[in-house]
């Protein structure tokens, strides 16, 4: 086979032979290469080498413009770009990357050139079969080419030390009160607890703007890492580790978090907002989190919701977070949801969830995921699945049905639900005003608000054991213990004594105080 | 020697035949052992390509549908343990087993039936791993296997349990490969060759092989106790159960960094060895690489940590690892710079082996680079876990470890074979992955400082992420039609067969000295060694004088006086197991086949599967482990005549 022949049957690629001046690149390497030393069957073969043109000119052709709208594609404006800071952390470590990125660059641009110049200066030309000079090798330069990295890591490290005892170290103190925030990830969801306000909220993260806020990271299941990008890089949330960071979010806005470490079925899935607030909305806010909502009008869609919210979501859902003592209260339930759970991860009738309280004000639902509509809310309500695959809510909740998760209501009462949701936002009554007036306390309402999500007035089981006849039970079951004095304990230290083939997963219910609690001995008694 | 007394009970004869499928369940020779790795490995190469072909597709749009999260996670931890464990390390396994009696100049490795065990072995391990796919349980907590998300609790299925037997199946076989290598190269070389002269893939085999049995045990740690939280309830990693789920990251990474070098490091040694062959010039500043290579390899033990930045160390942690890690850039530096000193001057010859190691240094720089920048634990909070680490190992791994088995695949054929693999469509191959393999991973360093997280099977429309996305499907394909182009031109090569002689690239080293493919005893007469590039400067004379005119330091001054001095002493396969010429028919002497490695293997196979159904089949599996060890070892190294 002669080159000619070679040359005229240049492949399909012909149709790429575009002047171009980046395809002279390509051209370099036409040269024609022998291998005199190569007997004659395999020297038609070396002639084919020459043809690396082929490939490359449709290489480059393709490559450059490709490569220059990906660059275009790397925007500060994209939703989770490490580029469009809105934090002094973010932006340090922005700062720092773009600082290494620029010394690798030069490196990068060493190396490969030299790669290119020496395999063009240096290739076999015609039928040149000179030996090269067979060096060994050259002390002096190899030991500088082993010292000069050194000095450049060296100039890397200096910023990159100082940023680490800054951002991991403690927070600083000197730059605005600070704000204490716990973050608890879950399979697969975020819940928010703000010790300092006494307020609980669940992927929806709002911060008060220039203010720094000290994250307390923990896990209740697998790891998780929290990642809000535009304002700090992750953490990870580790279970019986607790992790700390601090940021500051130093523009106003809704910005996107993702959890980075991979956590099972619904990782993809597992997303959160944080809403960087003035501190006069984010105040605001925190006054609204401790607002019950209006009571719905009697025979509207919201009362019919909310009855319906209460028999089938309140168990693992509370909604109302908003009174005093709430918030130790939703912690000691969602740690006996939690525990509920892994006591019995097939069968469980209760998990860990999201906090609703004042979920008419959240704009996304399923951890981001979607944005809160009525549309969305409804079809979450009816079939979880369909928007998030792994949520546990259509596999624990007995409101579906277990052999296809079919949810048990009707149209309109999901809907009605929805509606009762979308609602919940703070009401016209003052912060603080909804205090339980005491001495005056009806055992009824406590037991409905507090009790009723896993204890039913009847025979049959929710969560915990149906209730009817304990008045007359309870005498009878410790020896030395009055009916009274039976029920009160159970209330207030449920782990004292557990009723056979039920899971320890009732919290205690002391913070109710002494006035409801009496009310609720006396209410459990009449049951019958 | 054995007397007959001592002989096992065989159930078969002793397997005597060359040909057929007998033959290699009974062989012992290194170049069939290395044949077998090289197949083997190369049909999960394709399995771990189609895996991350279908995963590349998921993610081509945003919010795809055509592969639900619970197959990806099973994609995405299948891919990477194959291609790592299944894939990258037995390919370099098979040149290990090809390469390193031919470039010392011995007739096999130390340990030949041990050899046999390690490759049925790593049969079996890659069979339990992947019989998950046919049981339906693939393992789905990633290739990391972080605790407590693979852990029963969280993770009840089948899965992960497959995945820590077939590892801990698979260790079995590297530990063996690791010390059977070790004590090959260090006590079986040829007369002559002093460590200082050994070709440099072999030096590079050797710290691999070091490392490999020092790391392979914690994984194997690791693994039984991960095992045993799984199968027997205990806590090791089980957070609920008071377990430390940051210690499976320890000791995971603790064997998983200097894995990473396991993976690299031989590549880096066929690179170094035909770079020198195309630029007709010797490996600049062969001392330099050599330590370079060992100082990556013990730096390596130094540096797990940089996988944990955004576990919570704590400054201190962080930033000793940190430091650590930007060291290990130094000595990996100078690889790089050797290389390009290697080519500077030379006369280069851009055939394919030659392409793709030049585009190996080319596309490991990349990789090595975008390391620097995530060493920085600062920034590497925004890249962790983030598709720029994505972007990262696979420029290491696929720009580095992949090519440069591809480079050693196009260089070493002919001799692997006799005849050459065809060098038009070697090009398209080379050109192909080279084009597919940067449209592929390029976009990655994009889309990870965009935020998108690695492990994530959709996305949301509105993140800016698709068109980045949509070309790294393309690249992918690109890159599989380059592998295509390769089985193709196996095929074609094999049937227009282009002989290509002893010496077709005018070699450096003793492989090059033996016929094309090499007889079963290797080498006719056992070379004696002079020189580092014996075989080349043999050939050149009148160059030895510019390579060793001012070696005071590095080459004993009797290197150019000892010809002739040396008494040939006689160098026999099998080990410790006697001399050869006992027989008197020939000075030649290579062990006899046995069946026994293959017995015991599928006795650790069955163990293995026994974890995975019930306590009775590891009982079952016992007495072919017995019948394999005490056949074994009661079994002579050659029946007698």
């Amino acid at each position: 086979m002669t080159v000619a022949s070679v040359n005229s049957e240049c492949y399909a690629f012909q149709a790429f032979k575009v002047t171009s001046p980046i395809l002279v690149v390509g051209d370099v390497f036409m040269t024609n290469i022998n291998y005199p030393f190569l007997a004659g069957t395999y020297s038609s073969q070396m002639h084919r080498v020459s043809k690396l043109s082929f490939p490359l000119r449709p290489a480059l052709f393709l490559l450059v413009p490709m490569a220059i709208a990906l660059l275009a594609a790397c925007t500060p404006e994209n939703n989770q770009s490490t580029f469009g800071t809105a934090g002094p952390i973010a932006e340090d470590q922005a700062d720092l990357f773009k600082f290494i990125f620029w010394i690798a660059a030069i490196v990068f641009i060493l190396v490969e050139g030299a790669v290119i110049f020496i395999a063009i200066k240096f290739r076999r030309r015609s039928d040149s079969d000179k030996l090269p000079y067979q060096t060994h090798g050259n002390t002096r330069l190899e030991i500088t080419w082993t010292v000069i990295p050194i000095f450049i890591l060296a100039i890397i490290a200096v910023p990159t030390l100082t940023q680490i005892w800054e951002q991991q170290n403690l927070v600083p103190q000197d730059q605005g009160q600070v704000l204490n925030i716990e973050a608890i990830g879950h399979q697969w969801w975020f819940e928010f607890r703000y010790p300092d306000h006494e307020v609980v909220t669940s992927n929806e993260l709002h911060i008060p703007v220039n203010r720094p806020v000290a994250f307390k990271l923990d896990s209740q299941d697998v790891i998780h890492s929290f990642w809000v990008p535009k304002i700090a890089g992750k953490v990870d949330m580790v279970p019986l580790n607790d992790n700390y960071m601090w940021m500051i979010g130093d523009e106003v806005g809704t910005y996107y978090g993702q959890c980075a470490e991979f956590c099972g079925i619904a990782h993809a899935h597992m997303r959160f907002r944080v809403i960087v607030d003035t501190e006069e909305d984010f105040q605001a806010w925190v006054a609204g989190m401790h607002t019950a909502p209006n009571a719905p009008v009697a025979g509207s869609p919201e009362a019919s919701g909310k009855n319906l919210f209460a028999a089938n979501c309140s168990s693992c859902h509370t909604n109302d977070s908003t009174s005093p003592g709430s918030y130790a209260r939703e912690i000691s339930s969602q740690q006996a949801r939690w525990n509920g759970w892994i006591s019995d991860i097939e069968n469980s009738g209760i998990v860990s969830a999201p906090n609703l309280t004042n979920f008419g004000q959240h704009s996304t639902i399923g951890a981001g995921l979607k944005d809160l509509n009525k549309e969305t809310l409804e079809q979450w309500i009816t079939d979880p699945s369909s928007i998030k695959i792994g949520t546990r809510m259509q596999k624990h909740a007995a409101v579906y049905d277990t052999s296809d998760g079919a949810v048990k209501l009707s149209p309109t009462e999901v809907s009605d639900i929805a509606t009762f949701l979308l609602s919940l936002k703070p009401g016209s009554a003052p912060a603080g005003s909804v205090v339980e007036a005491s001495g005056d306390v009806d055992g009824a309402e406590v037991f409905a608000t507090n009790c009723a999500s896993c204890h039913s007035t009847g025979d049959n089981t929710v969560v915990g054991p149906g209730l009817a006849g304990i008045g007359d039970r309870a005498g009878t079951l410790v020896d030395g213990l009055s009916a009274d004095e039976y029920i009160e304990q159970s209330i207030r230290e449920p782990g004292a004594f557990i009723v056979d083939g039920f899971p320890a997963v009732m919290p205690g219910w002391s913070h109710l105080g002494d006035d409801s609690i009496d009310a609720l001995v006396t209410y459990l008694k009449t049951l019958k | 020697m054995t007397t007959k007394s001592l002989t096992f009970p065989q159930a078969f004869p002793r397997p005597k035949s060359s040909s057929g499928i007998w033959s290699w369940l009974g062989t012992v020779d290194h170049k069939r052992i290395g044949t077998m790795y090289g197949i083997v490995s190369f049909i999960w190469f394709i399995v771990g390509g189609i895996e991350a072909m279908l995963m590349r597709l998921q993610l081509s749009s945003a919010e795809n549908d055509l592969i639900g999260p619970e197959a990806y996670n099973q994609l995405f931890t299948m891919h990477g343990t194959t291609m790592v464990f299944l894939v990258i390390m037995p390919l370099s396994a098979a040149f290990f087993n090809w390469l390193i009696p031919l470039q010392i100049g011995a007739r096999d490795v130390a340990f030949p039936r041990l050899n046999a065990l390690s490759f049925w072995i790593f049969l079996f391990g890659g069979l339990i791993i992947n019989a998950s796919w046919i049981t339906g349980n693939a393992p789905n907590g990633g290739w990391f296997g972080y605790a407590p998300n693979s852990g029963a609790t969280f993770n009840p299925g089948m899965g992960m349990t497959y995945w820590v037997v077939g590892l801990n199946v698979l260790g079995v076989a590297s530990i063996a490969a690791g010390l059977n290598f070790i004590v090959t190269i260090l006590n079986m070389r040829a007369p002559g060759m002093s460590m200082f002269k050994v070709p440099i893939f072999t030096w590079m085999t050797l710290i691999t092989s070091v490392l490999i049995v020092l790391a392979m045990p914690i994984l194997a740690v690791a693994g039984i106790m991960l095992m045993t939280d799984r199968v027997y309830g205990t806590h090791f990693f089980n957070s609920l159960g008071g377990g430390d789920p940051v210690m499976w990251q320890h000791i995971f990474w603790l064997f998983g960094h200097p894995e990473v070098y396991i993976l690299i490091l031989p590549a880096m040694g066929i690179v170094s060895e035909v770079l020198p062959t195309f630029a007709r010039k010797p490996l600049f500043g062969y001392p330099f690489v050599v330590f370079a290579g060992a100082a990556i390899a013990f730096m390596g033990w130094f540096v797990w940590s940089h996988h944990m930045f955004t576990v919570g160390l704590g400054p201190a942690a962080n930033t000793a690892f940190s430091i650590s890690t930007m060291l290990i850039a130094v000595p990996t530096g100078v690889k790089i710079f050797n290389w390009l000193g290697t080519l500077w001057g030379g006369n280069i010859r851009l055939n394919t082996p030659m392409l793709f190691s030049i585009s190996f240094i080319a596309m490991f720089t990349i990789g090595g680079l975008s390391g620097v920048i995530h060493a920085s634990p600062p920034t590497d909070a925004q890249q962790q876990d983030t598709y720029f680490v994505v972007a990262h190992f696979h420029y290491v791994l696929v720009g580095g470890a992949l090519l440069g088995i591809f480079s050693g695949i196009y260089f070493w054929w002919p001799k692997f074979t006799g005849y050459f693999l065809n060098e038009k469509l070697g090009i398209a191959n080379w050109a192909l992955m080279l084009i597919g393999f940067n449209l592929q991973f390029a976009p990655m360093h994009w889309l990870g400082m965009d935020g998108m997280p690695r492990r994530i099977y959709t996305y949301a429309e509105n993140m800016g992420w698709e068109s980045s996305n949509l070309a790294s499907t393309i690249g992918g394909f690109i890159l599989a039609l380059g592998i295509l182009v390769f089985i193709i031109n196996v095929f074609y090569s094999k049937m227009n067969k282009v002989i290509a002689g002893n010496d077709p690239w005018d070699g450096r080293t003793l492989e090059w000295a033996t016929s094309s493919p090499p007889p079963v005893h290797d080498f006719d007469e056992i070379p004696q060694v002079q020189y580092r590039d014996d075989f080349w400067f043999k050939k050149y004379p009148e160059t030895i004088s510019e390579y060793y005119h001012d070696e005071h330091d590095l080459v004993p001054k009797g290197a150019l006086l000892d010809d002739e001095t040396e008494e040939a002493s006689p160098v026999v396969s099998g080990g410790a197991e006697g001399h050869g010429d006992d027989h008197g028919h020939s000075a030649i002497h290579l062990p006899d086949m046995s069946y026994y490695p293959f017995i015991l293997s599928f006795g650790v196979a069955i163990i293995g599967a026994g974890f995975l159904t019930n306590t009775y089949v590891i009982g079952a599996g016992v007495p072919f482990l017995l019948w394999g060890l005490f056949g074994w070892s009661m079994e002579p190294v050659n029946d007698p005549e």
